[in-house]
Formats: C-alpha cells, sequence, structure tokens
C-alpha cells in the first residue's frame, strides 16, 4: 500500500476515534446471523451449487460524551464453501474441461470456435502463462473458488464500520466509517446509480439479492441531515469516498459455476494460428487473448467517490447524484503486433477499468389515481469503455435509465387475503456514441415483472420473477415458493429458466478468414447479455437457512 | 338590495359567532370527567367477579358480540375490575375548552374546520344527528391518545395458532408516535415548524427481531389533509432500501400477522375512507386496568424489571387483565371502496379517552372476521415515567382472526418521553439511517 494512502487512512481513523472520545461505557454487543445450504441442480449438468454459508452480524452500541451520539460499531462475518467444486468437478473447478468457448451456451459450429481455444478452467491451476496475464483480476486459485470469502482481501469481513451522529446546529451530522456497501438508486435487479460498490456475479449471476453480492469497500460516509424546512419535508446531503483499493466486479473465473457473459472462459482462452499461416512468428502459435490486467494504481488521486442531495418534496422522494469511479466491468484495448493487422505475440487484449463521470437522480412518487409507487432513476455517464470489434473497445456516453411501478393488489379468487405485490420496471440503455461494430444494440430494455403472494400469515411465499431482454430477445423465468415454519427455519424451492441467447454477431477475424456470417464467440456475449448468455443453466434450486 | 346583503352578512356573522362561542363547562365536564360522581350503577357487576361461559348470558347486555362469544364458548374467562377515571392531560382539555367551539365538518366526509386542538366535538352524540358518527371518529382522530408523542420499546407481537396454541412467530419492534400538530403538552405547541406538507402524526417502526425481518421500517405520515392518502415508507432490511408503499398495502397483513396498518391503535385510516354510522352509548366491559395490579408475565422481562401482560384463554389468545365498566360509544365503519377488504368495524370507543379499546370486523360477506383488543393501563399504575401523562397507555392487544383460528397477541412497554421521539425520527432519511 502506497505510503501516502496509508498515512491518510490512519491520520483519518485517528481523528474520528479522536471526535468520538472519551468513550465512557461500551454495551452489549448483539449478535445476529444465519446458517444456509442452498443447492441447485442444473439440466444437464448436474449439481451446481452445493454452497454452505455462515453469517454472522453485530452491532455494539457505544455511549459516549463529547457530542457524539448513536455510536455503533457493526460489522458482518461471512464464511461460505461451496461444495460443488468437490462434488461436481468434472463440469466445474479446476479439472473442468471444456470441448470449445461457449460450451454452455452455444454449439460449435462457427470459424469463430476454430479460432480460439477453449476456456481454461481455474487458469491459476492449470495455465502459468494465463494465471500470470490475470494477475489481479480473474486469477483465483482452487480454495479461492471453494472458500470466496477468504481471499486475499479478506472478503470474510463483509463490513465492519463505526456509525456516530453530532448535531451541527439544528441538523445531525452523521458519519459512517469503515467497510460497508452504499446503496443509492431505487432499482431491484439492475443497477442505475447503485454505482458505489463493485458486485460479484459469480456467486448467481444477476439472481442474487445484491445485498448478498455488492462487495463492501472502505469507505468514509458523511451526510448532513438537514431534516425539514419551509419548502422540503426532508434534506439530505451525502458525500461518499471509497478509499479503498479499486475492485471491478467479479465476472466469475473460467471453470466457476456462474460466469457473467462467460467472460471469464473467454479472457482464459487463446487464439490460435494455423501452421501454415504465411506469417513467420504466428504460424502455429497460441496468443492468449489477455496480455494483462492494468488496474488503476492505489493512490490517493485514484480514490473514488460521489455526492447526493435528497429529500422529500410533497409526495416525491428524489435525489440528485454524482460520482467519480472506474469502471467495474473490464474493458479490452487492442494491443497490435509488429505486422499489420495481427496482434501482438504476447496477448490480443489488455484489460483495463477506465474513469468514469456519473450524474444522475431518481424520483418516486404515489400517485393516488393508480394507488401505486412510480420510480425513475436515470443516469448519464461519460468515460465508459463498452465492447467493440475495433480495438475491442470504445469510450462513449451511456444514458441508462429505468421506470418502475410497484402497486399492491387484492386478489380474492386466489385465496389469500394479503395483497398482491406487482412490481414492473423497464431497464433502458442508450449508447450515446455508438458504432455498428459495437455488439450491444444502441438502445436495448430489459423488463422485469415480479408478482408475489403471501398465504399461511405470509409465511409461505410464491412469488415469480420474469425478466426479458428486448434485444438479446432473451427470457429469464424464476417461480419459486418460500416457506417458513417458525422464526427460524426458512425454506425455499424454485426455479430459473431461461430462453434466448441465439444472437450471432460479426467478428472480423472470421470476416478476414473468409467468413462474413455472424458468429457466436466472442462478441455475441455482449448482444445476448447475461441471460442469453446463460441460457442452458436452468435450473432446480433449493435453499435452507437457519437464521437466529 | 344593499339592505339585503348587509343582512345575509349579518346572518352569517351570527352563524359564525354561535359557531365560535365557548362550550358550557358542563359539556367539558361530562365528556372528560364522566366518573367524577364515581361509576356506574350496575347492580349485577361487581369488581372482584369472574365472568365465564356458566354466567355469561347474565351480562349479555354489557359485552360486545365478540367477547360475549368468546367467554360462551369457553374460549376466555374475564374478571371485572373496579371502574376508574382515565383524566386526560389538562392541557388537552383545556385546548377544548377554548377550540371545540370553533369545529365544524365540511361538506364531506373527511373535510373538518377545527383550528386549535383538542376534542373538536365534546357534546354528547346523538342519534338524531346524521353525522354523530362522523364526529366521534374526528374525536378519536384528534384524540389525546399517545399525547404529543410516545415510544413501545420494545413492543413483542407473536403470531399463535389458536387451535393448537403454538406460537409460530415472535416479533420485537420499536414503534414511536409524534404528533406534528394539534399539541397541548409538549414543547412546541400547537405544531412543529417548518411543517411543509402540513403533517398531522406519523408513526416509525423498527422491528428488531427475528432475523429474517430485522432492520425492517416502517414510517406512515398523516396529513392534517384527511383526503390526502397517508405517505407510506418501508425499508427492507434485505434490500437496504426505502420503498414507497401504495396505499392497498396499509390494508394487507403487517408482516403477515392478523394486523393490518389500517387496524393501528384501533383504526389508523382516513376518516374519508369510511362511511360512519354512531349506534348509541352504553355501559360496556373494556379492557381498561392498572398495569402494576395485573398478574404479569415472567417471559421477556426487562432490565429495569418492568414486566409484560401475560396472555391466556384459548391459543393463549386472551390478555390476563381485568375489565371495567365503562361508559362507550357504539360506532360503525364502512369502507367507501368496494374493494376494501374489510366489510364493516364495530368500533366500541371509551366515551372519556376516545380510545378504541374494543373493534370488531366484519368481512365482505357480513361474517365476523376479526376481534381485535388494545387493552388499555392507567398511566399513573404503569412506568413510573408515565404517571401524570394523562395518556391511557396502550399496554396489550389480541387480534383474533375468528374465521382462520388464529390469533396476534401484542405486549407494551409504553413510554411517554419527547426524547424518545424527536422529529429527526419521522424521516425518510431514518429509516436509510437506522438501517445497516
Amino acid at each position: 500500500m502506497p505510503e501516502e494512502i496509508r498515512t491518510r487512512r490512519s491520520l483519518l481513523a485517528f481523528a474520528v476515534a479522536a471526535a468520538l472520545t472519551p468513550v465512557a461505557n461500551v454495551q452489549a454487543t448483539d449478535w445476529s446471523g444465519f446458517a444456509e445450504n442452498a443447492t441447485y441442480h442444473r439440466d444437464g449438468v448436474g449439481l451446481s451449487k452445493f454452497r454452505n454459508t455462515v453469517q454472522l452480524e453485530m452491532i455494539k452500541p457505544i455511549e459516549t460524551s463529547g457530542g457524539w451520539y448513536n455510536v455503533t460499531l457493526n460489522g458482518v462475518l461471512r464464511a461460505t464453501y461451496d461444495g460443488v467444486y468437490d462434488l461436481n468437478d468434472k463440469e466445474f473447478g479446476e479439472d473442468a474441461k471444456y470441448e470449445y468457448l461457449g460450451e454452455n451456451w452455444h454449439p460449435n459450429e462457427d470459424v469463430s470456435n476454430q479460432a480460439l481455444t477453449p476456456g481454461v478452467a481455474v487458469p491459476c491451476e492449470n495455465d502459468d502463462r494465463l494465471c500470470n496475464n490475470l494477475s489481479g483480476y480473474m486469477d483465483e486459485d482452487a480454495n479461492d473458488i471453494r472458500y470466496p470469502d477468504f481471499n486475499d482481501e479478506m472478503d470474510f469481513i463483509r463490513e465492519f464500520y463505526i456509525d456516530a451522529t453530532r448535531d451541527i446546529g439544528d441538523d445531525q451530522l452523521s458519519v459512517r466509517l469503515g467497510k460497508q456497501q452504499i446503496i443509492w438508486g431505487r432499482t431491484d435487479l439492475f443497477r442505475v446509480l447503485d454505482t458505489i460498490n463493485p458486485v460479484d456475479y459469480s456467486r448467481h449471476n444477476i439472481f442474487d439479492e445484491l445485498e448478498d453480492i455488492r462487495i463492501p469497500q472502505w469507505m468514509l460516509s458523511t451526510e448532513l441531515r438537514m431534516g425539514a424546512n419551509s419548502v422540503f419535508d426532508d434534506m439530505n446531503f451525502q458525500m461518499v469516498w471509497n478509499f479503498d483499493k479499486f475492485r471491478p466486479h467479479n465476472m466469475g473465473t473460467c471453470g466457476q459455476a456462474y460466469r457473467l457473459v462467460d467472460a471469464g472462459c473467454f479472457f482464459a482462452s487463446y487464439i490460435g494460428f494455423p501452421p501454415d499461416f504465411p506469417v513467420p512468428d504466428y504460424a502455429g502459435s497460441l496468443i492468449p487473448i489477455i496480455h494483462d490486467v492494468v488496474l488503476p494504481e492505489y493512490t490517493l488521486q485514484n480514490t473514488q467517490g460521489g455526492i447526493k442531495w435528497e429529500g422529500v418534496y410533497g409526495d416525491a422522494t428524489f435525489s440528485l447524484n454524482a460520482a467519480r469511479y472506474f469502471q467495474q466491468l473490464p474493458s479490452i484495448h487492442y494491443r497490435p503486433g509488429a505486422v499489420p493487422g495481427l496482434p501482438a505475440l504476447d496477448g490480443v487484449f489488455d484489460i483495463h477499468f477506465p474513469r468514469v463521470n456519473l450524474v444522475g437522480g431518481s424520483i418516486d412518487y404515489y400517485h393516488m389515481g393508480t394507488d401505486a409507487t412510480w420510480r425513475l432513476e436515470s443516469a448519464y455517464t461519460e468515460g465508459e469503455e463498452l465492447p467493440r470489434d475495433t480495438d475491442g473497445h470504445k469510450e462513449t456516453p451511456v444514458v441508462r435509465y429505468v421506470v418502475g411501478m410497484d402497486k399492491n393488489i387484492m386478489i380474492p379468487a386466489l385465496g389469500s387475503r394479503s395483497a398482491f405485490l406487482l412490481s414492473a420496471q423497464v431497464f433502458g440503455q442508450s449508447i450515446q456514441d455508438h458504432e455498428k461494430d459495437m455488439p450491444e444494440a444502441k438502445d436495448n430494455w430489459i423488463g422485469t415483472l415480479l408478482f408475489k403472494g403471501w398465504y399461511m400469515n405470509n409465511r409461505l411465499s410464491p412469488q415469480i420473477v420474469i425478466a426479458h431482454d428486448v434485444e438479446a430477445e432473451a427470457t429469464a423465468i424464476a417461480p419459486s415458493i418460500s416457506y417458513q415454519p417458525d422464526d427460524h427455519w426458512l425454506v425455499n424451492f424454485g426455479f430459473n429458466i431461461k430462453e434466448g441467447g441465439e444472437q450471432k454477431f460479426p467478428w472480423s477475424v472470421a470476416a478476414a478468414n473468409g467468413d462474413t456470417s455472424p458468429q457466436w464467440e466472442p462478441l455475441a456475449r455482449f448482444t445476448n447479455g447475461p441471460i442469453g448468455v446463460a441460457n442452458q443453466e436452468d435450473e432446480i434450486q433449493l435453499t435452507i437457512r437457519y437464521g437466529f | 338590495m344593499r339592505k339585503q346583503l348587509l343582512s345575509i352578512a349579518a346572518g352569517l356573522m351570527g352563524v359564525t359567532l354561535t359557531a365560535q362561542a365557548a362550550l358550557p363547562e358542563s359539556v367539558i365536564q361530562e365528556s372528560f370527567f364522566p366518573y367524577k360522581n364515581g361509576g356506574p350503577d350496575v347492580a349485577e357487576i361487581k369488581p372482584g367477579m369472574a365472568i365465564n361461559a356458566g354466567n355469561v348470558d347474565q351480562f349479555v347486555a354489557y359485552l360486545d358480540p365478540a367477547t360475549y362469544m368468546f367467554i360462551k364458548r369457553g374460549d376466555y374467562e374475564i374478571t371485572v375490575g373496579e371502574t376508574t377515571s382515565f383524566d386526560l392531560h389538562e392541557s388537552y382539555v383545556e385546548a377544548t375548552r377554548q377550540f371545540a367551539g370553533q369545529a365544524k365538518l365540511g361538506a364531506r366526509t373527511g373535510e373538518i374546520d377545527a383550528p386549535g386542538a383538542g376534542r373538536p366535538f365534546p357534546q354528547e352524540p346523538s342519534l338524531d344527528d346524521p353525522r354523530a358518527g362522523e364526529k366521534l371518529a374526528w374525536n378519536y382522530k384528534f384524540g389525546y391518545n399517545w399525547g404529543d408523542s410516545a415510544a413501545i420499546k420494545p413492543f413483542y407481537w407473536k403470531m399463535r395458532d389458536m387451535e393448537s396454541g403454538k406460537v409460530e412467530r415472535t416479533f420485537k419492534m420499536n414503534f414511536n408516535f409524534l404528533n406534528f400538530a394539534r399539541r397541548t403538552a409538549q414543547d412546541p405547541h400547537p405544531e412543529i415548524q417548518p411543517n411543509p406538507s402540513a403533517l398531522f402524526r406519523a408513526t416509525y417502526v423498527q422491528v428488531l427481531e427475528p432475523f429474517d425481518v430485522k432492520n425492517t421500517q416502517l414510517l406512515v405520515q398523516k396529513f392534517q389533509d384527511d383526503l390526502k392518502n397517508d405517505n407510506a415508507y418501508l425499508y427492507l432490511g434485505f434490500q437496504r432500501r426505502v420503498r414507497r408503499l401504495s396505499s392497498g398495502q396499509t390494508t394487507d397483513a403487517f408482516l403477515g400477522t392478523d394486523i393490518m396498518i389500517e387496524d393501528f391503535e384501533g383504526y389508523n385510516g382516513r376518516i374519508s375512507d369510511m362511511k360512519w354510522t354512531y349506534k348509541g352509548t352504553q355501559w360496556m366491559l373494556s379492557p381498561m386496568y392498572n398495569h402494576n395490579d395485573m398478574p404479569l408475565a415472567k417471559e421477556h422481562q426487562e432490565d429495569d424489571g418492568y414486566q409484560f401482560i401475560d396472555f391466556v384463554g384459548k391459543g393463549g389468545c386472551f390478555p390476563n387483565i381485568t375489565w371495567q365498566l365503562r361508559k362507550t360509544h357504539v360506532l360503525w365503519s364502512e369502507p367507501v371502496d368496494p374493494n376494501h377488504p374489510v366489510g364493516r368495524r364495530e368500533h366500541y370507543i371509551d366515551a372519556q379517552t376516545f380510545i378504541i379499546p374494543r373493534n370488531i370486523t366484519y368481512d365482505r360477506n357480513g361474517s365476523m372476521w376479526k376481534s381485535w383488543t388494545i387493552g388499555q393501563s392507567h398511566p399513573d399504575h404503569h412506568l413510573p415515567i408515565n404517571k401524570g401523562t394523562g395518556v391511557a397507555i396502550d399496554d396489550s392487544f389480541s387480534m383474533v382472526d375468528i374465521q382462520a383460528n388464529h390469533c396476534t397477541t401484542g405486549q407494551f412497554k409504553g413510554i411517554v418521553d419527547p426524547k424518545l421521539s424527536p422529529a429527526s425520527k419521522f424521516t425518510v432519511q431514518q429509516l436509510r439511517a437506522a438501517g445497516r
């Protein structure tokens, strides 16, 4: 860790500690948590998850004098062991072997699959060169994927922070310092403003609660709570400083059971040149797709942050947000070789994570006429780099938005006196400087629908979640039912069915070899998105949890 | 013509002057101090006597239909307590003296012009008054209730199978209440400023246990304009987000219990959501008592020694308390919305305090659905901090779903202390701050 950062962290911690002193009394610690087993079975594959989790949550109130109050020390510890890598080691883990790239998504029928090798499962167990090239990103070893919380970043400490509040005039200053999640926005499943923490998609693609898959960061959140004034019923100003080392989204390493758009295997593959290739040095060679992962240097200048102003005005609650951070999805930068038109011999792309500036806002409004709550959330970013055939990427402004509606409906015909929840939302993305060779559509939308009911005093709850990606023509349907026999036990049984993922996209390398037809690899993974690429991941899912 | 206009103006002034005239002190005395000359003279009901399946038929005139049914079936047995005066805080009585003469109903149900504070219609209700029911509803809504602010900390709710007595779920929560307007006792009064949306009252709920709903928080804001729907916000711990609730959710089972948000405190909806009918005033047995004199529960004992009301009877669904004879207004409310799950509620309003200790809910088919008991303790026989507050302390509840043979019971530790309920606790930001 650079000295500058370390010094500033220490100073900050000292300043907060000094402000909180003298500590008069430490009260009893409240502990709670759960133990859980999640067992999923994938059609045609067998066991896809046998995840065992223990999570402990603590809160310790601390009595103080000197102006600070509501002072608490908070922690969330999590230990996970996923036994699928031992119980179904032919399909997942370091011994898994794939016949071709994209084997669990599309048939082996294109030139692209002849040019690209299958991904190497868990590269750091099987391929030193790939492991070295992917160092700092997808470089997990066999134990890292079995015990994902026990990594170098000590993710078993999911959260550990101190909360404190003091009055400043009529306002309240609230400080939260430590490893934490900061949630912005009002959207389920997708993230428009909720960009502070990266996400671990290797846990269960996009389908787990974000609370469980956000990657907590060491941050300082300062809020000035101004309460009501003559115009607003509530007003709050928040500053977030993420002084942690940058971490990208975890998209799942090749060999893991869940890999967002199968990027992990693409990054762990090679492009092969035939023995009779006319250029010396290239003939018969295998060039790794990824040469290096260029992570932002951990310096003060590279720390991330944002500000938010939010309030309540009449029937509307709103926020205005701005953030400066690093793109959490990887951007691949093409590395040309000495021979025009051919990549560098030691790797085709470097992975970069460019700087992004975001401005946006959100609002929700209760409308009496429809007796529904309407949500709108939107963000405009600059600096993002999106996939493109030429050079691997292009920087472009992006507009994202969500329009959502939540409504509770009594449906006596369904035999429940509890209202059913209907929640629908449309997530839109508009790429401002779109190019024809970008595999993502200039404008795309994903619609989601949640319909949930309650029976037996809410202890039995069926629900169905449907998500449809318009351009990918891909759909996920997830019906489930949960049962709580008492305060401790929860059983959830469900299905997760996906359809689609049939889109292809032209690839210049195939075209250069005489095949101009659309290809599966490597670009169509972005066209089909996380739902389409997971089209062969139909699962039966059983989760049993004991809370305490 | 000019003369005519003057005459009309003078006439209007006369009406106004009449409406604003101070009420006779006898109205105040009858409304707030019905027991100053002692309790009712009902020979057949004496303190200490037990009413059970064997003798309940003798007392049917003093019991609401649901309580009668439970006792007749042997589900519950009650002991009669002495009738005591639950004097409300003097500041509220004084506000009534000052302002009650000015209160006027608007043209539509839910409209009222009632400046100041206090009980808007302290006059005895009349069966001949077609809007008497509405006036009683306003007296309840603008009642002293928990005073200007209070907390229930903690508050245990248990979901029980009435047949087996099995406790299915236990929720531990904190509740806070704050009146933004019509305040009389706690500073500032009569209204907290700034109050740009003209809030009338807010309720904040924080769930502490069990784990699966821990950190769930609810904020309900009621407006001074009764025609406006409440604003309700829900923070779900597992989403860490504040969600707005549609009003449909206020008629939904709160956390799966037998209680709707609309049921809170007897009735938590808008006056304008119901058609109100006054059905008469009578002496009835009501669940009102002195907490410290009750046989208290051993479970959930607090560090300060406070013990909660115990539950007995079929399924453990009924509070182990004494019931006293009280002057009671019978009020019916029928939802205006034909899709509302409730067909009718019968409210048995305590005439002195205007709290609602007994409610019976009927479904859309007219069948008895739920029985809602909110036991009230005299504040001078509860926690020391509550002495002299003039608040009838909500102290125990039982909501029995008669059709489902299921109940939810509640054990309160009610604290009237303004320090526990500052205005900052009733904001959307508080939900985020108190969550993770």
